[in-house]
């Protein structure tokens, strides 16, 4: 790891630019000077002092660095499947220098007790910014509201029971009020569990060709809209994570239409990947929400363009190889995505010409920051130096042996991915570097 | 007649049987070693199978002694569910063509400590099993099983979850074909629990693939998403399925699904689904009627139906599943002229 002063040269800056209004591709060649934690100067040519890291960044994008609105660290009693250590190194090369981690940890993260532990570990082991969110209810279990003030003041950057839905409306009710009031916003996991049942993959005809359970897309669409109409009675911020339904997506934009504070996320895998790829009882496809029906991943798409989402978000969730060995029933849901997001979703939205890269810079920055209230991480002079260098032309096979992350549960293993994330600079110092 | 090896009848029975494993189609089944489900089957292995089942037919109608052909096979049975006919049926099948058999009590065994499916499975590899039949909770366990095992095992799939049961959907195309020769355009109704059934899966997939004309009638919350694409026809009510049908399949309606809210009762079900002599009327006269067991008399089909001789073909269909089970293991481990 490199500290101190760096000088990115003739890199071309890609300024984010939020989908749907039109704008069209934009880059400018600058010399990025970094010291002390910040952006010093960004100018068109800039001389290098004796003392400078000199990375040269010729053609490739400078971009701030991504951040990931969530991510399951596990770490504590999951450790076998993460650390915050493996998992800020896996994000760093991912071209992330922010992740919101998920309160689902064992133990959850509902006290201040087991929050400040968190933030301890994270003080010692991340390489990048962690931003833990708490748990809205004691438990993840639904009933009674954690005590959010004081996790709020701890630094609890959102709340969520991720996971677990909230299936008490009355209990969303007050969480939404509580949160407001602290200027918090609330991720919801929108999923009805009585619908859900046993599920294990999306249910439509694949399902039952597998003879597998079926998760409905109304298991989706029916928890988002009552959620929807909660926030329109009591007001507060609110926010879909992953959200994988053409029904879901109608009902958000309807709500953003109405003027209330609702915005979603979409992951990698659902824009590119579909119930029908699910081969052979691979649990390397199997996560919650399910990979739903073609149809729904290319509606995410069109959403994507119209504005109507406001993150790509990873949802990166370890699981050991054990537990992923297990039959499809069985075997635990989720898979690892901060390494390839960037160049999964490249490879959908810009190569295939449904964004532009500016836009989909914002899904992964200044769109995330503005769901849990941060900052616009642009790149001027005397803002935090989090950036991420990326290779355009850069064509790599992602192999999880050779990866970060303590897991391999990934359908991208061994798939061939366009355009690579080459360094990452955190808080001004160099977290990742591939060659250049 | 007392059987021995030098039996010349026996000589004959196996020579007659060994002949059958040498069409095009059961080499080629040979070369896949495991059979998982029936529906990447070509129509020359089903034909392969149905032929040398219904030469071992033939022999075991007349003598029941073992056959010497499968002496140096250990075949394990390995079932995680609990069965009765299946598994009686293929250590009856295995233990005619000659093989040692290996019943693994799953209850007893490590399997209760939390053993996986493949330790299982290489602690019955390691005493010298060659073909491993499962039958597992779990759609997709026999897949995964296959995919793990040394080249030189086959595994059989004896029932995964809702997803396959092969050698049933066998035994019951051998039936068919007995009673009405080409089961070409013939027309065929499952009723019942079609989502939790392996047995209409594995059936619908080799029977759509045979040309018969597959018909669906379901409760609708146990009517499966997307079965059409399956190329089957769907119904919610009785009568235009039976509708001049020739074979009519009643599966196991289980008090668990009324419990799981999936009917709103057992009795509700009768009167809309039950199967009795007045409705199999819609279907033709000579209507056979296929249960795969084990029946809940008085709730899918009324006793006297199960008990009709004329129209059950219930028992035929477990006389069937020895021959056809034969047939599969013999045509998979039989090494005449494979590398193996």
């Amino acid at each position: 790891m490199t500290t101190g002063k760096i000088l990115l040269r003739r890199g071309l800056i890609v300024p984010p630019h939020q989908p749907g209004k039109g704008t069209k591709k934009e880059f400018h060649r600058a010399d990025v000077r970094i010291a002390d934690g910040v952006i010093k100067e960004i100018s068109e040519e800039l001389a290098e002092a004796s003392d400078e890291t000199v990375i040269e960044a010729n053609d490739l994008w400078i971009t701030p660095g991504l951040i990931d609105i969530h991510t399951h660290l596990r770490d504590l009693n999951q450790a076998g499947k993460e650390t915050i250590e493996s998992g800020t190194r896996a994000a760093a090369a991912g071209g992330f220098t922010t992740v919101v981690s998920m309160a689902n940890t064992d133990p959850p993260t509902d006290t201040p007790r087991i929050f400040s532990i968190i933030k301890d570990k994270i003080e010692e082991t991340a390489c990048i910014r962690v931003l833990p969110l708490a748990a809205v209810t004691l438990g993840l279990k639904g009933e009674q509201l954690t005590e959010m003030a004081q996790l709020a003041e701890l630094g609890a950057i959102a709340f969520s029971d991720d996971g677990m839905p909230l299936h008490n409306l009355a209990v969303m009710a007050r969480g939404l009020q509580f949160a407001k009031l602290l200027n918090k916003t609330i991720i919801s996991h929108p999923e009805d569990h009585a619908l859900s049942k046993k599920g294990c993959m999306h249910d439509s005809q694949y399902a039952t060709k597998l003879g597998l359970e079926g998760i409905p897309s109304v298991s989706e669409s029916a928890c988002v809209a009552r959620e929807i109409e909660v926030v329109r009675a009591v007001g507060g911020r609110l926010h879909f994570a992953h959200v994988s339904t053409c029904e879901a997506i109608q009902l958000i934009k309807r709500a953003k239409e109405d003027g209330l504070s609702v915005t979603a996320e979409v992951s990698p895998h659902h824009i590119t990947l579909a119930d029908e790829d699910i081969r052979d009882f691979d649990t390397r496809f199997k996560m919650n929400p399910p990979l739903r029906s073609k149809r729904d991943q290319n509606q995410l798409v069109e959403a994507l363009k119209e504005g109507i989402f406001d993150a790509i978000a990873t949802d990166h969730a370890p699981h050991t190889k054990q537990e992923k060995a297990q039959a499809f029933a069985s075997a635990p849901f989720g898979i690892i995505g901060l390494e390839t997001a960037f160049s999964v979703v490249y490879q959908r939205l810009v190569k295939e010409e449904h964004l532009t890269i500016n836009e989909l810079i914002y899904l992964l920055t200044s769109g995330p920051a503005s769901v849990i209230g941060l900052p616009d991480p642009a790149l001027v002079a005397g803002s935090r130096a989090d950036i991420a260098v990326i290779d355009p032309k850069r064509d790599w096979t992602y192999q999880t042996t050779k990866g970060f992350s303590k897991s391999s549960n990934s359908p991208y293993d061994g798939v061939m991915l366009s355009a690579k994330v080459v360094a990452t600079i955190a808080n001004g110092k160099i977290v990742y570097q591939d060659r250049l | 007649m007392p059987s021995n090896i030098s039996n010349p009848s026996q000589e004959t029975n196996r020579a007659a049987l060994l002949a059958t494993t040498r069409s095009d189609g059961a080499r080629k089944f040979n070369q896949r070693r495991h059979l998982i489900d029936t529906g990447d089957l070509t129509r020359d292995e089903v034909s392969s199978i149905m032929a040398t089942a219904e030469t071992a037919k033939h022999i075991i109608a007349r003598d029941k002694s073992p056959l010497n052909l499968l002496n140096d096979k250990v075949v394990a049975n390995v079932f995680y569910e609990n069965s009765t006919r299946t598994r009686s049926s293929f250590t009856l099948a295995a233990q005619t063509l000659g093989a040692q058999v290996i019943n693994l009590d799953i209850n007893t065994s490590s399997v209760t400590k939390g053993e996986t499916i493949f330790d299982t499975a290489s602690t019955l590899i390691a005493m010298g099993a060659d073909a491993l039949i499962q039958r597992h909770a779990s759609s997709g366990a026999a897949s995964q099983l296959s995919n793990a095992v040394p080249s030189y095992v086959s595994v059989v799939n004896a029932g995964d979850g809702w997803n396959a049961h092969p050698t049933q959907a066998l035994l019951d195309l051998f039936t068919m074909q007995e009673i009405c020769g080409n089961v070409e355009g013939r027309k065929l109704a499952i009723i019942g629990d079609v989502k939790h059934s392996r047995v209409a899966r594995s059936n619908i997939r080799l029977l759509t693939n045979l040309g018969v004309d597959v018909h669906v009638c379901a409760p609708p919350p146990l009517m499966p998403e997307g079965l059409s694409e399956m190329g089957v026809t769907t119904h919610y009510e009785l009568s235009p399925a039976l509708e001049r049908a020739d074979f009519v399949m009643a599966l196991r309606m289980q008090l668990e699904r009324q419990q799981d809210g999936l009917i709103t009762s057992l009795d509700d079900y009768r009167k809309i689904w039950r199967l009795d002599h007045a409705r199999m009327k819609r279907a033709k006269s000579t209507v056979r009627l296929f249960h795969p067991g084990p029946i809940n008399r008085g709730v899918e089909l009324t006793s006297e139906l199960a008990d009709d001789p004329s129209i059950s073909a219930i028992h035929l269909q477990v006389t069937n599943g020895i021959p056809v089970r034969m047939a599969v293991l013999l045509l998979l481990l039989n090494s005449e002229d494979s590398h193996r």
